[in-house]
């Protein structure tokens, strides 16, 4: 052993040192007694004063680091989608599919995660996956409302109507919360019940008083639901009480903009959009902001809100979100790529045989000049005898196409019926055709 | 087929990390961050601005002229940034920016801005308070960072906000599940401001601003991925093992892992391929031990702390242990030279070393190799001891899986495509120090050299223990 050897043995051994005395120090500062870090602790006290969410993942993250559970971190995924609602930060949703995952590794049948996943399939656009986990955290539990939810959902999509209809009852009848209700609202509006969708959907509102996004996503479905029937004063309302609820809610100022171009304030419509493509650009709010900056003759203001349209659905076509259903009706609406439209439409209209994939794929054939087969499609669209103005006015379109100008001339009509402003771009048509 | 799939996208992750993106929404985070830094007589922000895709396509126009862009935001930047001392609001005043656009997902660009204000001379001594806030982009979806951090003789007495970043400073987003993005916009502090003029924070040339940022979405991505599939095949085992092998090359090139410091004392300890090869393997073992046993300490007390608490330290450990190679080599180059000089004053003896080395050495070695092997020793655990974070991760989620021995495996490949790099660089410091000995460059810079080395390899340890030191302090 030379001296050399002897100087660096010693001085492994004082570094060596340092690092225990380090972990001691550290472990005395965070004593098992009180685990909760300060950056936790922190997220609480900022948590209470918003009074959301933020309270339950801080605790639940803390809970996990001590001791990791299944049923833990399903209740972490859940929370952290629920964020992803509030925030519209999406990086809560690849969070919440990671605990997710986790969960079903410690329980590989939870049920709760199952759920969390089809949810999470839900938005990603695969119903069939969405289906299959539901099934599965359904055949866990008979007793699970939500799982009925997510199965319900994915049947809806998959536009097998009477299924998912059957699921959403079941949903109510084991547990009547707002997540039920909302969905049995919907399911009235589908088949032309108006007056008992918003019955239902004042149930659901109801019964989300103290959960602010809950509030607020009811509020303005309910909005909507009265705007579609052309009540605009009434539509504002509960939009409004939205935002109050939930200051800065995206989805209150993307509906408002509609309210205020009705009535003539197109820069105050555009200065609401946005707001709401400044926060979360999801791709119809950036679709709506295009039409409103062209009706208000701003056409390379469009141009712009168009191209960024293009991009959103490029980067989500590139992270394996199908929205081909969503881009077809765009790119229809705005006369983009007609007859690759077409084809783009037909395979949304496979994977999706929803009633919106008829009316797409009606809107499609129509803007080809295709308007037979299109006829076929929107009587398709309306097979459940839904009151939706733009599905009016889709058939108006065709049957002028096919030289029916009574029947178009009754479509168009009863478009603007049920709601005079029931679009931005095609509203003024048909007003045009019936003048 | 399937398995081909998840492998060529899993290749293809590695090879564009950027693409590693799970959810579109993603892309429309602005993220920031603040390092308030008080300095001297004065306060200092560093700001920095990330915008994903979406956003940075929105200001594509505004952008077109970057120069005028990066002004125009600084400007506008400034504006919503509140500081105040002592219940005095400060001007701040932006003095210098940088900007560029990194690609991002999809063909599209990301922008990066990194802006430095100063503030108005602080009024007062002693204990002050500081409060700031950030209220730029407010309702935006991202990350918000803000860090306090004292420079120039200022000190800070306390402080809301953590004196080191968790993403460093917008560079590599923590992708732990069970953490939230943090949402701080704002921080309180005392500090006690320092006298004269104090040193303003240092913008990243524009290179590393451009470059660094392909690393961003891959921090525990990558590498960690490989463990959390489903099903294993062999072909799948081989092919992950060869990722893994070149992801810890790749990490040895990543800044602190001790490339200069290994080349540095190959060079001042004249070392042979042999050193070379010893000290890739004693890399190997330091950091799969390391990796090990930092996974053992932090399974046992994942109670008490978190495993990042752990990093401070370990990093001093290694420092501590360059600046005691340093000084050794330094040590023995000085009892070398002295004798040199005693043995006649006519420098035979580094010609004679040069020599006696290229064949064999076996003979005239015995000071170097005695005092090499232990030098080489520390040498090899100061490069090996820090665990990358990601081989940790991995190792922990193998654990987690109940897939420890492929995760062992996993580890052990990472560790030997690091040494291998590691002993790549040595090989060359050697080769090349070799050329020059055989060309008998003998000047007095050549003979220097060794010394040289020395004092850089002691440099670099005190500087690594400085940086250790800060944020334990």
């Amino acid at each position: 052993m030379t001296r050399t050897s002897i100087f660096i043995a010693v001085f492994v051994a004082l570094a060596v040192g340092v690092l225990v005395g380090g972990i001691a120090r550290e472990s005395r500062s965070a004593p098992a007694a009180a685990p909760a870090p300060r950056a936790v602790t922190e997220q609480l006290r900022a948590g209470f004063g918003a009074g959301d969410t933020r309270v339950l993942v801080a605790q639940l993250q803390g809970q996990l680091r001590q001791r990791p559970t299944a049923a833990g971190y399903s209740l972490l995924g859940l929370a952290y989608e629920q964020r992803a609602r509030e925030t519209g930060d999406a990086s809560y949703y690849s969070r919440a599919e990671g605990v997710f995952r986790r969960a079903l590794d410690i329980a590989p049948d939870d049920r709760a995660a199952l759920i969390g996943l089809g949810s999470l399939a839900l938005s990603r656009h695969e119903f069939g996956r969405a289906l299959e986990l539901g099934r599965r955290a359904a055949r866990q539990d008979t007793g699970s409302a939500r799982a009925y939810g997510v199965i319900g959902d994915a049947f809806i999509e998959l536009g097998r109507y009477r299924e998912a209809f059957a699921a959403f009852d079941r949903m109510a009848a084991l547990k009547p919360n707002g997540p039920a209700y909302a969905r049995v609202a919907y399911a009235r509006e589908l088949i032309g019940r108006p007056a008992q969708a918003e019955r239902a959907l004042t149930l659901a509102i109801d019964a989300s008083i103290g959960q602010k996004e809950a509030y607020a996503w009811n509020a303005v479905q309910l909005g909507k639901l009265k705007w579609s029937q052309g009540r605009v004063a009434e539509a504002e309302t509960a939009y409004r009480a939205a935002l109050t609820v939930f200051p800065g809610y995206v989805y209150a100022f993307d509906a408002l903009a509609l309210v205020e171009a009705s009535r003539g304030r197109l820069a105050r419509a555009i200065a609401l959009e946005r707001r709401a493509v400044d926060s979360v650009p999801l791709p119809q709010f950036v679709a709506q902001l295009a039409d409103l900056l062209r009706a208000n003759g701003d056409r390379s203001g469009a141009k712009e809100q168009l191209e960024l349209y293009g991009v959103i659905s490029k980067l989500q076509t590139a992270n394996g979100v199908r929205t081909d259903l969503e881009t077809a009706l765009f790119q229809v609406d705005h006369g983009i790529r007609l007859r690759e439209t077409l084809e783009l439409a037909r395979s949304a209209r496979a994977l999706r045989p929803s009633i919106q994939g008829d009316d797409v794929l009606a809107w499609a054939l129509a803007r080809n000049g295709r308007c037979r087969e299109a006829l076929g499609a929107s009587k398709r669209a309306l097979r459940l005898g839904t009151r939706d103005a733009l599905m009016f006015f889709h058939r108006a379109e065709i049957e002028r196409c096919l030289g029916h100008a009574e029947a178009a001339r009754a479509w168009y009509r009863k478009a603007l019926d049920l709601n005079p402003h029931f679009s931005l771009l095609f509203a003024p048509v048909a007003r045009k055709a019936v003048a | 087929m399937k398995k081909l799939a998840v492998l060529i996208v899993l290749a293809a992750c590695l090879f564009a990390p950027a693409a590693a993106m799970a959810h579109p929404l993603g892309n429309f985070t602005v993220n920031r961050y603040s390092r308030v830094q008080p300095s001297g007589d004065r306060v200092y922000v560093l700001y920095v601005l990330d915008l994903a895709e979406i956003p940075t396509f929105r200001e594509k126009d505004a952008a077109r002229d970057p120069e005028a862009y990066a002004t125009a935001m600084a400007a506008k930047i400034g504006r919503g940034l509140e500081l105040s001392v002592a219940g005095q609001r400060l001007a701040l005043e932006s003095i210098d920016r940088r900007l560029a656009f990194p690609p991002g997902f999809s063909g599209l660009k990301t922008t990066r801005l990194q802006v430095v204000y100063r503030s108005a001379l602080v009024e007062g001594s002693g204990p002050l308070s500081l409060r700031f806030r950030d209220t730029n982009f407010a309702g935006r979806v991202g990350w918000q960072e803000v860090t306090v951090r004292a420079a120039g003789g200022a000190t800070i007495n306390a402080s809301s906000a953590p004196s080191k970043s968790v993403s460093d400073e917008l560079f590599s987003y923590p992708k732990d599940l069970l953490k939230s993005p943090p949402e701080t916009t704002g921080a309180t502090a005392r500090f006690e401001p320092g006298s004269g003029a104090g040193p303003a924070p240092v913008l990243l040339s524009a290179e590393e601003l451009q470059a660094r940022v392909a690393v961003r979405d891959t921090s525990g991505g990558g590498f960690a991925k490989l463990i959390a599939k489903d099903e294993l095949s062999i072909g799948f085992v081989l092919v992950s093992l060869l990722v893994a092998l070149f992801w810890g090359a790749a990490h040895a090139f990543s800044p602190g892992h001790g490339k200069a410091i290994v080349a540095g004392y190959l060079i001042g300890t004249r070392g042979r391929p042999r050193d070379a090869f010893m000290l890739g393997l004693i890399v190997t073992v330091t950091h799969t031990a390391g990796v090990f046993a930092l996974g053992g300490v932090t399974l046992l007390l994942s109670a008490f702390i978190v495993p990042e608490q752990l990093y401070p330290w370990l990093n001093l450990v290694s420092a501590l242990l360059v600046v005691g190679v340093g000084l050794t080599i330094l040590r023995w180059r000085v009892k070398v030279w002295r004798r040199g000089d005693a043995l006649g004053g006519d420098h035979s003896d580094d010609h004679s070393h040069g020599h006696s080395h290229s064949h064999g050495g076996h003979s005239h070695s015995h000071g170097p190799a005695v005092e090499g092997r232990s030098g080489l020793l520390g040498i090899g655990i100061s490069a090996g001891i820090i665990p990358c974070p990601t081989a940790l991760v991995v190792l922990l989620a193998a654990i987690s899986l109940q897939r420890v021995g492929y995760g062992l495996i996993l580890i052990v490949a990472f560790s030997f495509g690091l040494a291998a790099a590691v002993t790549g660089i040595g090989l060359i410091a050697v080769t090349a120090r070799r050329t020059f000995s055989r060309m008998s460059l003998d000047g007095p810079a050549i003979r220097a050299l060794p010394a040289i080395s020395a004092v850089a390899v002691l440099g670099l340890g005190f500087a690594m223990t400085v940086r250790a030191l800060s944020p334990l302090l």
